[in-house]
């Protein structure tokens, strides 16, 4: 694998940031009104006072005026201001992304891990007990909105048996190990509906995956060698199945930044993706445009991983 | 193989620190070195910041009120001015000044004391900038004057009750908000235009630069000092121990300590976090959720007077811009009356409100507005009967030529097709608006309904480009906002569809010059009787705000007004209820190891740690055997 390679999927790369970048910028002025009217009457805004507030956002200059703003500022690592709260923008998004990145992340490798050991252990035994339950179950969880799942075990591990809050990231009562523990307390209702959502895709996935490679003919090779079953599956069938599961998992992490908007919003998770909500909520462009960015970018920049190193995995990939 | 020992290992691992991590509540904790913790859900965060000249929506007041005093406030019986920093008001004979007494023994919470000059300083700063949200209680361009420590005179350029509405604003430090304060004296009179034209544009940048600073570590004087603001979390505040009026928390093991407002985005979340016991209070229930509380018999459901009404408002045309779009029929008061007799107003709180709103008829309501309002009697309503409204029509010429089932203008041009918005942020307005459809049918007219968020509303509104807009309006306890709504000379400003008629403006005027209540009340029954019958807007409902509290854990709820119905949190001065809540008993606070909703707590983790097990050694030893098989 060249350098010209790298560079051209760099180079494609950045071309669609720019495209991301313009294309963003004039789908949230698309929206209809404007984000300081939405609660014009609650403020006893006058229409002038509109007005006088749409001027100091500068939308009242030309929207190609915006635009060439709006693009220089950023290549200038300036997000402006969120319309709503006055902060930069870049400290609204610094405080929401650990949040997120603990629930999504963490939720997304435990999926990952549980999903691909489900995956290659149904297959192997395609048919059995173990196959057919957990064939089942990935499909009943990976069909089931994220969304009615949380607020089922909302019902049953909170309004019921009130083992564990009921929203939020700290309930504020503790500091220090205490801290991490209520930290925890928070993150497991949230975690566990993520982790439920996501693992039957990696399942599904990975088990079509090792059934495709079983029958191929250096999988029956290794076996007329005789190579122990569980060789045989670990070190010729496995490895030669991860690729398209690899891709959902370079896919997935990139979309860790984009948050879990409607598992956020379920249990009042102060992440991006609660963020993202009332920003669109708020019409608050700024803070909409630095999200779309930012997610934008580490799905591009994901996907560049995973084409590099699909590279080297398979030559002929680069070939092609 | 190791991978499932390993994954089992690890599901049992999961299993056991969920189960050590289970909650308990987190509510009123009353042992001597523990704080007495009051904690409140809400459906949303701060509409904006911590800026207390940018309050809207949800908790904003709620917070301004902790931290903050106003100057004047609402009193809790009946929502009339009520002394605070403003301690005494008394106005001279025409009313053109009132002399204000402000307490002494306030501080703010830097530890700089709280002077009369701060009082004068904010009012000053409201009325010269133009200050938006407060502006509205300083009319007729006031100036105040400090007299000495403890004195300061309001003066009016025209005779004013607007003190004792009273004026709705929060005391600020000068020592902080005074950096705004930068577009010095007005110019004097005669002054060249570009002298003029530079002050008013420093008026703009003070303005617009107070609404926009952070405020981040808001210094006020009120009873509670904001800790901790975590956005998308919850407000943490707690007890101000040199508060002017003494904090109870201070004297009193069982007053409250902490407050944490907590932010629920999901209400279901917040309705099983009351059951849970996480929370003391939940407001801003939805229906079927408020209902599913009424079995717990620790919770107490509270149906409280939002002051808010749901309301049609008619366009007639007119606005600034001339992009007015009215129906020419909606000018004919036969017509509006037709489509008032079309309205089952109690169908629509029935189906559209689940029964907890109830059927309105003024634009003033009776929980807030108190001795303002006036029951419309019946003669002067417009009361359901599809049969009179067809009446009217065919009387006054609207007839249906052309057989299609619309009626057509009296000279048979126009079909009689109006386009209502609905707005789907709005409680009940698309409800509204789906019944709406059916009733205008029942009468031979046709409606085209139009769906939009609030802000595009807000753009509809102004334009004129609709024919009426099924909206709401929460008045202040004092008329005189809401009063100027039907007024002609605000068409472009907060009229709804520039309806205009002398005789109302009349009325309007006269009232805001009529200085004895009593004479004042009489010209706004007038007024609210020629509503009823012109019917500019048809006033459907009015709304409840619905809120629940756990009684195990606090007891001494206020509301306010003083009604059965007054709000209990979050509404005018309702947070006096911070300082008058008490715990209700070591024994029975959640957290204090009472067994009533704490009591699960030592055996559900043990249960589910000896699962855990279980589990575990199953897959464990089934994976063992398998692999014996496999060998």
């Amino acid at each position: 694998m060249g350098g010209a390679y790298i560079a051209r999927k760099l180079l494609a790369a950045l071309f669609t940031l720019f495209f991301v970048l313009a294309f963003n910028f004039f789908l949230f002025r698309v929206m209809p009104s404007d984000p300081v009217s939405i609660n014009a009457r609650s403020e006893r805004l006058t229409r002038q006072d509109i007005q006088e507030q749409l001027e100091n956002f500068g939308l009242l200059d030309p929207l190609p005026t915006q635009f060439v703003r709006f693009v220089g500022n950023t290549f200038q690592g300036d997000f402006g201001l969120s319309f709503v709260t006055g902060t930069p923008v870049t400290a609204e998004i610094g405080a929401r992304v650990w949040p997120t990145v603990l629930l999504v992340g963490l939720s997304t490798l435990l999926a990952t891990v549980f999903g691909v050991l489900i995956g290659i252990k149904g297959a192997w035994k395609r048919g059995s007990a173990f196959d057919t339950t957990s064939l089942f179950g990935s499909l009943v969880f990976y069909s089931m909105p994220e969304g009615w799942l949380g607020m089922i075990l909302i019902l049953i591990f909170v309004g019921w048996l009130g083992w564990f809050p009921a929203g939020g990231y700290t309930s504020g009562l503790e500091s220090g190990f205490g801290n991490i523990v209520d930290v925890a307390k928070h993150l497991f209702l949230p975690c566990l509906t993520l982790t439920l959502g996501y693992i039957g895709e990696y399942a599904i996935v990975m088990r079509s995956s090792v059934l495709e490679v079983k029958n191929e003919e250096f999988v029956a090779t290794a076996r007329a060698k005789g190579v122990r079953d569980k060789d045989v599956r670990r070190h010729h069938a496995v490895p030669n199945a991860l690729l398209p599961t690899l891709t959902l998992v370079f896919y997935s992490f990139g979309f860790v930044l984009g948050g879990a908007i409607i598992v956020e919003y379920v249990f009042s998770w102060p992440g991006l993706g609660a963020l993202t909500y009332n920003a669109i909520n708020d019409l608050d462009y700024p803070v909409l445009q630095a999200i779309f960015l930012l997610s934008s970018a580490l799905v591009i920049l994901f996907n560049l991983f995973a084409d590099i190193l699909y590279g080297y995995l398979d030559p002929r990939v680069r070939e092609g | 193989m190791k991978a499932t020992r390993r994954a089992a290992v690890l599901a049992a691992v999961i299993w056991l620190t969920g189960g050590a991590l289970m909650t308990q509540p987190v509510s009123a904790q009353t042992s001597d070195d523990e704080p007495v913790i009051y904690d409140l859900g809400v459906d949303s965060d701060l509409s904006h910041s911590l800026n207390p000249w940018r309050l809207c929506c949800g908790p904003d007041y709620e917070y301004g009120e902790l931290v903050y005093d106003t100057g004047l406030a609402y009193s809790q019986e009946d929502l009339t001015a009520a002394p605070k920093i403003i301690t005494e008001w008394t106005p001279s004979d025409d009313y053109m000044s009132y002399t204000m007494k402000v307490r002494t023994d306030a501080t703010w919470s830097d530890g700089e004391p709280l002077t009369v000059e701060d009082v004068a300083w904010t009012m000053n700063f409201i009325s010269k900038y133009k200050m938006p949200l407060y502006i509205g209680y300083f009319p007729f361009n006031p100036t105040f004057e400090v007299v000495d420590d403890e004195t300061l005179i309001w003066h009016s350029e025209e005779p004013t009750f607007a003190p004792e509405v009273p004026a709705y604003f929060f005391v600020l430090p000068e020592h902080i908000w005074g950096q705004f304060d930068t577009a010095g004296d007005p110019p004097a009179e005669g002054a060249p235009q570009s002298e003029v034209d530079a002050y008013n544009e420093a008026l703009k940048e003070g303005r617009s630069a107070a609404r926009e600073f952070a405020n981040e570590d808001p210094v006020g004087s009120g009873p509670f000092i904001l800790d901790e603001y975590r956005k998308g979390e919850y407000l943490h505040f707690v007890a101000n121990p040199n508060y002017w009026g003494g904090h109870p928390s201070t004297e009193d093991p069982r007053a409250i300590d902490e407050v944490y407002i907590r932010f629920f985005g999901n209400l279901e979340a917040m309705t099983q976090a009351l059951e849970a016991g996480q929370i003391d209070f939940a407001d801003g229930l939805t229906p079927g959720l408020f209902n599913s509380l009424k079995s717990n018999e620790d919770v107490v459901t509270h149906v409280a007077d939002a002051g808010c009404w749901g309301d049609i408002a008619f366009n007639f045309g007119g606005q600034p811009g001339g992009k007015a779009t009215n129906h020419p029929a909606l000018q004919d008061l036969a017509v509006r009356q037709a489509i008032a007799h079309s309205i089952d107003k109690q169908e629509i709180v029935d189906k559209v409100f689940e029964r907890t709103a109830v059927v309105g008829d003024s634009f003033l309501t009776p929980g807030k507005n108190g001795s303002w309002y006036l029951d419309i009697p019946p003669d002067l309503e417009y009361g359901y009967d599809p049969a009179e409204a067809n009446r009217i029509l065919d009387d006054a010429g609207y007839l249906d030529t052309d057989g299609d089932g619309v009626r057509e203008m009296p000279d048979g041009t126009d079909p009689l097709d109006f386009e209502f918005i609905a707005i789907n942020d709005v409680d009940g307005s698309v409800g509204t608006g789906q019944l709406m459809d059916g009733y205008l049918r029942d009468i031979g007219i046709k409606m085209t309904t139009t769906t939009v968020d609030s802000d595009k509303a807000t753009e509809i509104w102004g334009s004129g480009e609709f024919d009426a807009l099924i909206w709401d309006w929460c008045p202040d306890p004092d008329p005189d906002f809401i009063l100027s709504v039907f007024a002609t000379e605000e068409c472009g400003g907060w009229s709804n569809g520039c309806y205009s008629n002398p005789e109302y403006d009349a009325l309007y005027h006269a009232q805001k010059q009529e200085m004895d209540r009593d004479e004042r009340e009489q010209i706004i029954d007038e007024a609210q009787e020629l509503v009823a019958q012109d019917l500019p807007e048809i006033v459907l409902n009015y709304w409840s705000e619905l809120q629940a509290y756990r009684s195990d854990t606090f007891e001494g709820y206020h509301p306010t007004p003083n009604v059965e119905n007054g709000l209990l949190m979050l509404g005018y001065s309702t947070t006096v209820n911070y300082l008058e809540l008490r715990a209700v008993s070591e024994q029975a606070a959640p957290g204090a190891g009472d067994d009533s909703s704490g009591g699960l707590n030592w055996w559900v983790p043990a249960l589910v740690g000896v699962g855990g097990i279980a589990v575990a050694w199953v897959l464990i030893s089934r994976r063992s055997r398998n692999e014996d098989d496999e060998e």
